[in-house]
């Protein structure tokens, strides 16, 4: 492999030990230094992928998702290459490959698991040829970075061109994702949910994608089960969703997620509908990349969530969740999640506007907060950078708040005066901040 | 019977990019928290709307693709709407909503006609500007924050600017110019949304509009504390001691 891809594997793996030390994840920092010192490491290295190589693309979900289909491959025996934590422009993919390869450059891999952001693709792809993209939806989000969303969907519209072989598992209840798709002119096989699940139907959610792709006129909806994902149809054109594959059929939401697909029923006992989709997408992944998956069921039961989705802290005898919340879908979503539980609750919501969560804030008022005005919410306190944004945005729902600059302060206040029973929604840069903080707290008490 | 004001929301369903539901809600409870009546009417494409109903109207921001389809619709509605602006009606028109009160948007893909409501043009740029946006105008107590983002470079001439550009880019980037105001109309780049965090051009905008209607408009103080703080922490973060 020559002495320079063993430098630049070297230099990345010390460059990681050593952010590792100081307490950073630094994993862009090594990809980047391994790149630097050798520009065509990621082409060397993802070459060496033995089976298929794996992108997850779309808004929302891709590190659960990414992650579930790693350890579904991982279960049958599969040795993987996953970009775990998330880091999933350019230099964070070349550092899963290069901290996964030996310093002789060597890599043992039967799948590469990649999640790749929607405008990195175009980026990623020169340099890593993948046999299959699971696509699972278009949101707004973060439209300082990304633009508007018809201009994230013709990045991934050029980064799918550069890839004349690929294989696209869409979500056949997003009509953009189909549309892509459909255009792209690439295989595709479909999932998703193809009967209705919820009876009512909010009217108010902001849904993107209203408007067919191919004509312009407004869509017709049968059912939708959140935002635009549902049971869609062009009046004029005949645009439509297409047959589902992978469907997820008699969905249950009581205590945790289950569904049947393939005559198989698959049960897990967290919770957020959207996680239904996460899953599907991992299972569709999976078995269109060859495998049975005759562990999933052992797989999914042992299925630790995400970092900070969904992630679960015992402190002092109180119950807190952490979760990820960082455009209007997801927000929504879980603020569903948080609602169905009953029980009383204290809520804290972290925001922040750093270039990585989108330095525009105006997405919290497509949130749709009111929600939250029930009484089992016992108290709502608000902290981060855009603290009195949020705080803001309540107040014009009638929903009183309390304003705490420091994240670390309000978990404690909270765990002294609240019920125990404690829910942690933050955007994506408040993430790792304030999963340290639980986690000190965790092991303290 | 009880006062109150008719706002007329403007193509929601395509025009709805930048938290423009914030804007409406925002409009809709310091009326209600007044003893005002609210009542919002959403219009569709296919809606025929009676101006002499409305009160208010806002016109929000939508991507290029949308105001396209927004402009063909917009020739119908031109003669009533200019016929509101000119007898003092409210506007509050935000970003797309704002290129579309001038004669037009030009664009790499061709001309968006707009509705001439105002002597002003937009012409596309590069790059896009993005920033949060600090601005102070005459005819306002306390500055006007908010975050713009549009490839679009908009000129007023003439016309009154809705204030100076402390921090960001405003108007066209170049003239430190930021929105128009023009009659009763308020047509600015500001998004964020605009009137929840500048309390005072909400009222401004009420005001207008129920003087227009009652000949007199009292609008008693409300606890703004919340407002002013996150209005100043935007300022001082921003524009530090610039405004």
């Amino acid at each position: 492999m020559g002495v320079r891809t063993s430098a630049a594997i070297a230099a990345a793996k010390i460059m990681s030990a050593a952010c590792r030390l100081i307490g950073k994840q630094g994993v862009t920092y090594a990809g980047k230094l391994a790149m630097r010192i050798d520009p065509g490491i990621l082409k060397k290295l993802s070459g060496q992928v033995e089976k298929k190589i794996l992108v997850v693309c779309g808004t929302n979900g891709k590190t659960t998702t990414n992650n579930l289909l790693c350890a579904a491959l991982e279960g049958e025996g599969n040795r993987v290459v996953c970009n775990r934590t998330g880091s999933n422009m350019l230099m964070g993919v070349a550092a899963a490959f290069v901290l996964a390869a030996d310093l002789r450059g060597r890599l043992r891999a039967d799948y590469a698991c990649i999640e790749i952001d929607e405008a990195s693709a175009v980026r990623v792809f020169p340099h890593m040829k993948p046999d299959l993209m699971i696509l699972t939806n278009l949101f707004r989000d973060q439209l300082d970075r990304y633009g508007e969303i018809d201009l994230t969907m013709e990045k991934l519209s050029d980064a799918i061109k550069l890839v004349p072989d690929l294989e696209i598992a869409v979500n056949a209840d997003d009509p953009l994702c189909t549309w892509l798709a459909q255009e792209s002119g690439r295989k595709t096989v479909t999932f998703g949910i193809s009967r209705q699940v919820y009876t009512e139907q909010s009217s108010r959610e902001i849904r993107e994608g209203q408007f067919c792709k191919c004509c312009g006129t407004a869509l017709e909806y049968s059912f939708y089960h959140y935002s635009q994902m549902g049971d869609y149809r062009c009046p004029k054109c005949g645009f439509a969703r297409p047959p589902i594959r992978y469907d997820a059929a008699e969905v249950s939401l009581s205590d945790g997620l289950a569904f049947t697909v393939d005559g198989r029923r698959i049960s897990v006992d967290y919770r957020g509908f959207y996680n239904i989709y996460n899953i599907l997408a991992a299972y569709a992944g999976a078995t269109e990349a060859g495998e049975a998956l005759p562990h999933l069921d052992g797989v999914l039961k042992g299925y630790d969530p995400a970092f900070g989705r969904n992630e679960l802290f015992s402190i002092g005898g109180a119950r807190v969740l952490l979760n990820l919340a960082k455009n209007p879908a997801g927000f929504n979503q879980n603020i569903s999640s948080v609602m169905t539980d009953t029980s009383p609750k204290d809520l804290i919501i972290v925001i922040n506007d750093n270039a990585q969560d989108g330095t525009d804030v105006s997405w919290l008022w497509d949130v749709d907060f009111d929600r939250l005005a029930d009484e089992s919410v016992r108290s709502v306190t608000v902290s981060g950078i855009r603290g009195r944004d949020m705080q803001l945005r309540l107040k014009y729902v009638d929903i009183p708040s309390t304003l705490e600059e420091s994240v670390e302060e309000a978990i404690r206040k909270r765990l002294a005066d609240g019920c125990g029973n404690l829910y942690v929604l933050v955007n994506y840069t408040a993430l790792y901040h304030t999963h340290q903080i639980l986690k000190e707290m965790e092991k303290r008490k | 019977m009880k006062k109150g004001l008719t706002i007329g929301h403007l193509y929601p369903d395509l025009l709805n990019l930048y938290g423009d539901r914030g804007n409406i809600q925002c409009l809709r409870k310091r009326l209600e928290w007044r003893g005002y009546e609210a009542d919002v009417l959403e219009f569709t494409l296919d809606d025929k709307i009676d101006f002499n109903r409305l009160d208010l109207v806002l016109l929000g921001g939508g991507s290029d693709r949308e105001q396209m389809i927004v402009c063909k619709k917009l020739r119908d509605i031109r003669k009533d709407f200019s016929a509101f602006v000119e007898d003092g009606g409210a506007v509050l028109a935000v970003c797309g909503g704002y290129q579309l009160l001038g004669h037009y948007y030009d664009t790499q893909e061709g001309r968006i006609e707009g509705l001439s409501l105002v002597d002003l043009y937009t012409e596309q740029g590069s790059p896009r500007l993005i920033s949060n946006e600090v601005i102070i105008g005459p005819d306002f107590s306390m500055p006007i924050v908010g975050f713009e983002n549009h490839g679009g470079r908009t000129f007023i001439g003439e016309n009154r600017p809705l204030g100076q550009v402390k921090f960001g880019f405003g108007n066209n980037g170049q003239d430190g110019q930021e929105g128009v105001l023009y009659r009763n109309v308020v047509g600015t780049y500001l998004h964020g949304p605009l009137l929840p965090k500048n309390p005072h051009v909400c009222d401004y905008l009420l005001s207008r509009a129920l003087e227009r209607k009652y000949g007199e408009a009292s609008l008693e103080p409300l606890d703004d504390t919340q407002e002013e703080e996150a209005n100043r922490s935007i300022v001082k973060r921003f524009a530090g001691g610039n405004a």
